[in-house]
């Protein structure tokens, strides 16, 4: 359990990295590039998965995140470089958390359910998070099926439903659509960065740059495959359709007879996603342990701590959704790029060998 | 540590200061040459015709130096040892070997004639197979490892005993396939037997909560057999097994979670009939987990999950129900568990009333007046009987499933989703003996999922499971 395996690892970039983006994305692309909307997707899957490429090569050097750090610029620019870097993935999980949020009350439930609904996700995120990083790799393992099953599952009872001429005409929101939708989904895609801190917690082996990233673009086919359905069967209206892949199998026929047995494929996909949108926070707090050490009952006390920050987070911003969305999409997108494109490329250039740090 | 004497009347005396019990009788006899016998031991214990004509009658005409190794000679006993620390003598009445002690010894002897009641060998009640061996465990230990040497005639099969318990001194027996388990997995258990410090070990199921890694978890974390061919198809796999004096029920480790979702008639059958009834417990253990829970959470949060066909008709049986979904469920539950732990422990003639009563009287009625609806029944009668597909794991499925019905009646199918992501967590992050419990699941073995919820035929299975990492790999040439 102390190590992560490569298959782990690339069951973690094709199956469980991709469930990121089946909840709001989809519309927030289908408003930004109408039926251009999966350019910017395939351009976003291109650009992670040279990052992913990047970040697979630097476990070559057997050494984790910190290491990596301290073995170019010191113990003390590390630390203050390592807790910069937990604050980034701090910043990154707040997006997601609010929108699970808000698609567990809105899918979940009838009606709008009491703020008490959703917060055993918190007790769950603290259990999580008191748990060492490196048992998400056998967690991987279960949810890779998983999430294949329910995402199959839900194409196989929507693709029917569809009219791909919807697509059509190919480049008619033109570049201004294809670059707002471009910035506005750089909230979405911070996988690679999300390998950082599982450095040295995996072994190099050869190739396995190249399968990680090939294993990135197959979820991202995957995704790029649904995204396509789901605009083919909601066309111009599919930016009102908030939680994508709840809502593209409800049309299939056997609906009226069965009942939603898409709900079966839902619930896959959501256990999934209980574990995907807790990672950035658990990776954070596994950044901080690497940098400034592990006591014994400390990962519990930060768990519980962050878990609370991130309730009360929450509820705070329970109707402020729409100017969080904003302001993560639009305001202050540039730090996405910036952690999740540049960090990866510059950590290639730091010290290959080993050096003894004071 | 004293030991016995020359003098015959002193040590017997000090014998039985030791075991001072009513039950521990003397048997003094002067042979023909006129040297002075007395045995002691245990009245319940010892077969005293085999004591008689082994010990009294073979002593009669002795009339050779008082040395125990000339004495013991002079019996026609095939189980004898001579001993001279008068506590080991005391244990050895103990447990039903009486001992010879004689004027002017040098140590006395131990002879094996105990005799302990046994019932006979039979079919065990858990594990009831069409096809293949009925044998099970008895409580009598030797017949068991009787039991087990009958199928594993090879010298690499040992069993090396330990006894555990300061006052019941229970004999366990660590079998295992020599050659066959992971280095340091024998030394491992038995460093965790000797640790052991308690007084009676009653029955086998005790040891267990010793040899978990999460002692206070829920989870099951030690095989348990009751039946000898599968006790050694599981020392040939790799693993360790247990025998405890006096408790039926053997144990097994490491424990994969997916072996009690095999069973033995699964090796004596087509693989795809058995890989079928395989996925069809975990589709009954599923159903019997979640079905409740389910229902009630669709009920209370969201109809939608219910065809509209199916909705018009519960909402047409719980119109009048007094109770919410779940608590009405819970009573139900409640009710389903109450009566099968009736009927477990009353006779069988009235346990067939209680069948009636149960099932007709309680039920019929108290859906003709309106406490419970239709549908909560026929829910928790299936969620029942699926329950009873995966025996061995009864004791955990049932906690289990009640824990899904109350997260579900407060927070809707969300609260199931996220307490099956916590009980995924759990189960990953649990190991016995260095083996996880979710292999080979998780961490996925490929190799292993051959004998695993699918089954591949016998041709197949050529090595051993990798999860239990045993040294010698093949098992079919």
């Amino acid at each position: 359990m102390n190590k992560i395996s490569a298959r782990q690892l690339l069951f973690f970039l094709a199956c469980v990295a991709p469930v990121g983006k089946l909840v709001l994305l989809p519309a927030r692309l289908a408003d930004t590039s109408a039926n251009d909307l999966l350019f910017p997707l395939a351009l976003h899957y291109l650009l992670q998965a040279g990052a992913v490429f990047c970040v697979l090569l630097l476990a070559k050097r057997g050494m984790n995140f910190y290491e990596l750090l301290a073995n170019t610029f010191g113990k003390i620019a590390a630390k203050i470089l390592v807790t910069v870097f937990s604050v980034f993935l701090l910043f990154a999980a707040l997006l997601p958390l609010l929108e699970q949020k808000i698609f567990v009350q809105s899918v979940f439930y009838d009606t709008l359910p009491s703020l008490i609904a959703y917060a055993p996700y918190f007790v769950f995120l603290a259990y999580l998070v008191s748990k060492p990083l490196a048992s998400y790799g056998r967690v991987w393992d279960l949810l890779a099926p998983l999430s294949i099953v329910g995402l199959a599952g839900i194409l196989v009872l929507s693709y029917g439903s569809g009219d791909y001429s919807a697509l059509a005409p190919v480049g008619a929101s033109g570049f201004k659509g294809f670059y707002r939708g471009t910035m506005s989904a750089f909230g979405w895609f911070y996988d690679a960065v999300l390998l950082i801190p599982l450095l040295g917690k995996f072994e190099y082996r050869k190739g396995l740059a190249w399968q990680g990233a090939l294993a990135y673009l197959a979820g991202g086919a995957a995704i790029l495959l649904f995204v396509a359905v789901f605009y083919a069967i909601y066309g111009p209206i599919a930016v009102n359709q908030l939680f994508a892949f709840t809502a593209t199998s409800k049309y299939f026929s056997g609906v009226s007879t069965l009942g939603r047995i898409d709900y079966i494929f839902i619930f896959a996909l959501a256990l999934v996603m209980a574990f995907w949108y807790a990672l950035p926070v658990q990776e954070a707090a596994d950044c901080l342990f690497q940098a400034y050490g592990r006591p014994r009952y400390l990962p519990t006390a930060v768990a519980v701590l962050l878990s609370l920050v991130y309730f009360v987070l929450s509820v705070t911003l329970d109707f402020r959704f729409t100017d969080v969305l904003r302001a993560i999409t639009e305001t202050v997108v540039w730090i996405f790029p910036v952690f999740c494109l540049l960090v990866p490329v510059l950590l290639l250039l730091t010290r290959r060998s080993r050096r003894e740090i004071s | 540590m004293k030991n016995v004497t020359g003098d015959l009347d002193k040590t017997k005396e000090a014998l039985k200061k030791l075991l001072p019990a009513e039950d521990i009788l003397t048997f003094d006899f002067t042979s023909e040459g006129g040297m002075r016998f007395c045995t002691v031991f245990a009245d319940p214990l010892t077969d005293k015709e085999l004591l008689g004509k082994q010990v009294v009658e073979a002593l009669a005409d002795y009339s050779g130096k008082p040395r125990a190794e000339d004495v013991a000679k002079k019996l026609s006993s095939p189980e004898t040892k001579t001993e001279k620390a008068l506590e080991n003598l005391a244990s050895e009445v103990l447990i039903g070997n009486p001992v010879v002690l004689f004027a002017d010894m040098d140590a006395a002897i131990v002879v094996g004639t105990k005799k302990i009641p046994v019932r006979a060998i039979a079919e065990p009640p858990t594990d009831v197979a069409i096809k293949g061996p009925r044998e099970g465990f008895i409580e009598d230990f030797k017949t068991n490892t009787s039991l087990i040497r009958r199928r594993l005639k090879t010298g690499e099969l040992k069993i090396e005993t330990v006894e555990v318990g300061r006052r019941s001194k229970t004999v366990v027996a660590v079998c295992y396939l020599d050659g066959t388990v992971k280095d340091g997995l024998v030394d491992d258990i038995k460093k965790k037997l000797g640790e052991i410090d308690i007084d009676v070990i009653p029955d086998s199921s005790y040891l267990t909560h010793f040899l978990a890694s999460r002692p206070y978890s829920l989870v099951k974390q030690v095989g348990t057999t009751e039946k000898p061919d599968i006790f050694c198809a599981k020392l040939a796999e790799g693993r360790v097994g247990l025998l405890v004096d006096g408790s039926p029920i053997a144990l097994t480790v490491p424990y994969l979670l997916v072996e009690d979702f095999q069973s033995s008639e699964d090796y004596f059958v087509p693989p795809y009939r058995a890989t079928f009834t395989r996925l069809l417990r975990l589709f009954a253990l599923v159903v019997a987990i979640y079905l409740p829970a389910f229902y009630v959470a669709a009920q209370l949060f969201k109809l939608q999950l219910f065809p509209v066909k199916l909705l018009l008709t519960i909402a047409g049986s719980i119109r009048d129900i007094p109770f919410s979904p779940s608590l009405e469920m819970l009573l139900v539950l409640l009710v389903l568990e109450v009566l099968n732990e009736a009927s477990i422990r009353m006779p069988k003639y009235v346990g067939m009333a209680l069948s009636v009563v149960g099932a007709l009287v309680l039920g019929e009625t108290a859906v003709s007046a309106g406490f419970v609806s239709t549908p909560a029944i026929i829910i928790i009668a299936f969620s029942g009987i699926g329950l009873y597909a995966v025996p061995n794991l009864i004791e955990q499925t049932s906690v289990l499933r009640l824990a899904m019905l109350l997260v579900a009646g407060s927070v809707g199918t969300y609260g199931i989703i996220l307490a099956t992501a916590f009980v995924l967590l759990y189960l990953v992050t649990t190991e016995n003996f260095g083996t996880p419990l979710l292999a080979p699941f998780s961490p996925a073995v490929g190799h292993d999922l051959r004998d695993s919820i699918i089954k591949y035929n016998l041709g197949s299975l050529s090595t051993r499971p990798k999860t239990l990492k045993s040294p010698n790999k093949r098992r079919l040439a």
